[in-house]
């Protein structure tokens, strides 16, 4: 069955419009549900920053963050409680080896270490950079001094000891590079307001 | 149609065994290589692909006599596309962590060979029906294949099965079977065995 060209076109267009159609209206069905849940993982990712995420169900994290956190313009969240600044969840991006790696790190009210860094987007090779999401690695910068001027690094050092991913030197240099960018512009620098 | 039952029954059989799509066609490599050093992420990758190349070897059949024969390859992508980002979307909406883990996986489904090969060579020339399972059973060949070089690098590599540690021994881990190398020699293993079967070439160590 040999088909001409006229045919050939009205199928595609029709067969476009058809998928399109049904991809649309799915994206719309879906949109309720992908909005909350990304609103959830937003708050689970600051509150888990400021080192406030312990075993919280969902509706924990929606009550913890209407109650301690608040947004501060331009930039991020301010954790208070009773009225005193008790952290601060500062949004950082940068370029990973792949894209864009994004999140939040975790500052102590007075500015001298991270409580935490968490990711949000990041789209690093699976297994390898992709592992910068896991607990091990995120959980060593719970607690690390900071201080304006100097840079972290990956290593054994006096009072903290980091380590990169095996494997992924690119992925693990890069997110260093992105917290002391972001500690050097927004913390140190500008400060958080 | 009692000859249907038989039929399905010849197509799993093909698909899971015989003709199996990873080891036997060599097809799908990539991300058995990739995916393969946790059983849960092989597992859902797994059933992800079973959904799409069953859905879309489907569909694909029942328009296959309205298909422009010069464009039906371009055909075979839209419609794998849009069931890849229907489950991609689902999973975000419904299973969000699991949508969260797997991450760019679930895209990377639609660069399956296993699901343009099963469209190609089955459901352009079958009915709806058994298209659909043929390239269920297709998806669960590829499925088995992740779990059994999964399980050997996830045991071996963690010390854990799904997550759970079994590890009551304490041996050493080996670090290199949770890198992509390890897959390697397993996958290669696998085909070397399944190929010898099927030749019935005599195995080396037969004296």
């Amino acid at each position: 069955m040999k088909k001409g060209h006229i045919y050939t076109l009205v199928f595609m267009l029709a067969l476009s419009t058809v998928l399109t159609l049904a991809l649309a209206l799915a994206y719309e069905g879906f949109k309720p549900n992908i909005a909350a849940h990304d609103d959830l993982k937003k708050e689970r990712s600051v509150l888990y920053a400021l080192g406030l995420d312990e075993g919280l169900t969902d509706e924990q994290v929606t009550d913890t963050f209407a109650k301690v956190v608040e947004p501060v313009e331009g930039q991020g969240y301010v954790y208070k409680q009773d009225g005193q600044v008790r952290g601060y969840a500062v949004p950082f991006t940068g370029a990973g080896l792949w894209g864009s790696i994004t999140g939040y790190a975790g500052l102590s009210g007075e500015k001298d270490k991270l409580t935490g860094i968490v990711f949000t987007k990041q789209n690093e090779t699976p297994g390898l950079g992709g592992r910068i999401d896991e607990t091990e690695y995120r959980e060593q910068f719970r607690n690390l001094p900071i201080a304006p001027g100097t840079l972290l690094s990956y290593g054994q050092h006096d009072g903290y000891r980091l380590d990169g991913i095996t494997g992924a030197t690119q992925t693990s240099n890069a997110v260093i590079r992105i917290i002391n960018q972001m500690l050097s512009d927004h913390v140190f620098n500008e400060g958080v307001q | 149609m009692p000859g249907n039952v038989t039929n399905t029954r010849e197509i799993a059989k093909t698909q899971l065994w015989r003709e199996n799509q990873v080891l036997r066609q060599i097809l799908g490599i990539c991300s058995s290589l990739a995916v393969t050093n946790s059983m849960k992420n092989s597992l859902v990758m797994g059933l992800g692909l079973s959904f799409v190349t069953a859905l879309s070897s489907m569909t694909l059949s029942a328009m296959r006599d309205i298909i422009p024969h010069r464009v039906r390859m371009i055909v075979q992508t839209m419609v794998i596309a849009a069931y890849v980002i229907l489950v991609d979307l689902a999973l975000q909406a419904f299973l969000p962590d699991i949508s969260k883990q797997l991450g760019p996986y679930v895209g990377l489904i639609i660069t399956n060979c296993i699901i343009m090969g099963r469209a190609e060579a089955f459901a352009q020339k079958n009915p709806p029906l058994p298209a659909m399972w043929d390239g269920f059973f297709a998806g669960l060949g590829y499925t088995w294949v992740l779990l059994f070089i999964a399980l050997i690098r996830e045991v071996l590599g963690f010390g854990t099965v799904f997550g759970v540690n079994v590890d009551f021994i304490g041996f050493e881990r080996w670090t290199i079977m949770i890198m992509p190398p390890a897959a390697f020699f397993i996958i290669g293993s696998m085909i070397w065995a399944m190929s010898a079967r099927a030749q019935r070439l005599p195995t080396p160590n037969k004296k």
